[in-house]
């Protein structure tokens, strides 16, 4: 089955800051919107990204809609909907707007467990980058909810091997 | 680090017009408040202790938000092993 999603900045950017930049290459399909692409491009773009296939798409300013999210955020969530695909943000807002909207929503975290369950990382690397993620950048998750989200991710792998 | 952190006490200290001890004990109480904040919500989450008690320590938006927060990681880790 083929992989399809389209990013917000916040998976690009989080990625990148914990060296981590190519599981984005998990994804069959990666759409980045010029909007979002001009927005990490204000700051640096990230030069993991180099390595990472994607494709650049034009969002015209009246499929963005009227929710109260920025450029970025709304352009990535109507190149969802208008594709059918994935959308990768680690903004709450923007996840419950695309949500309310049919969109099928995920973001670092859930690419840090497709990794690992695609083979890319152990369960004690998949660990250490979630740990990573909520100390060392912006993400939105509390400690707590990071060690809930390693404990399933062990649950998980046990009750498989079992 | 240390001379970060050094720095930052001193300019805390000049802006705001307190000893560099006050600006320590105050970054210790705040840090402890996190950390104790995290323990309290970890056990809540971990089934430990119960959704009063954690509201009582730290409030009922904070928990709200980790119970969000937990079920969004919970259908991230959940869509990427099965993804």
């Amino acid at each position: 089955m083929t992989l399809a999603a389209v990013s917000d900045a916040g998976p690009l950017i989080h990625l990148a800051e914990i060296d981590s930049l190519e599981r984005l290459s998990l994804f069959d399909v990666l759409l980045i919107p010029q909007t979002v692409y001009a927005e990490i491009e204000a700051g640096d773009v990230p030069s993991g990204l180099d390595n990472v296939s994607y494709e650049l798409v034009d969002v015209d300013d009246e499929q963005k809609g009227t929710v109260d999210l920025d450029a970025g955020e709304s352009a990535a969530i109507a190149v969802a909907k208008e594709r059918d695909v994935v959308l990768l943000t680690d903004d709450l807002a923007a996840r419950e707007s695309a949500s309310n909207d049919g969109v099928d929503v995920h973001g670092s975290i859930g690419i840090i467990a497709l990794a690992h369950a695609r083979g890319f990382l152990d369960a004690d690397e998949a660990a250490t980058l979630m740990r990573s993620l909520q100390r060392e950048t912006s993400l939105f998750v509390t400690d707590a909810v990071i060690e809930r989200g390693i404990e399933l991710l062990d649950n998980t792998q046990r009750e498989r091997s079992e | 680090m240390a001379a970060e952190i050094s720095d930052r006490v001193r300019e805390i200290a000049e802006a705001t017009d307190l000893p560099e001890s006050e600006v320590f004990e105050r970054a210790l109480e705040r840090g402890l408040e996190t950390l104790w904040e995290d323990l309290v919500l970890k056990r809540y989450l971990g089934g430990k202790i119960d959704r009063e008690e954690a509201i009582e320590h730290v409030g009922r938006t904070k928990v709200e938000r980790a119970e969000r927060e937990q079920q969004i990681v919970e259908e991230d880790v959940d869509w990427g092993l099965n993804a």
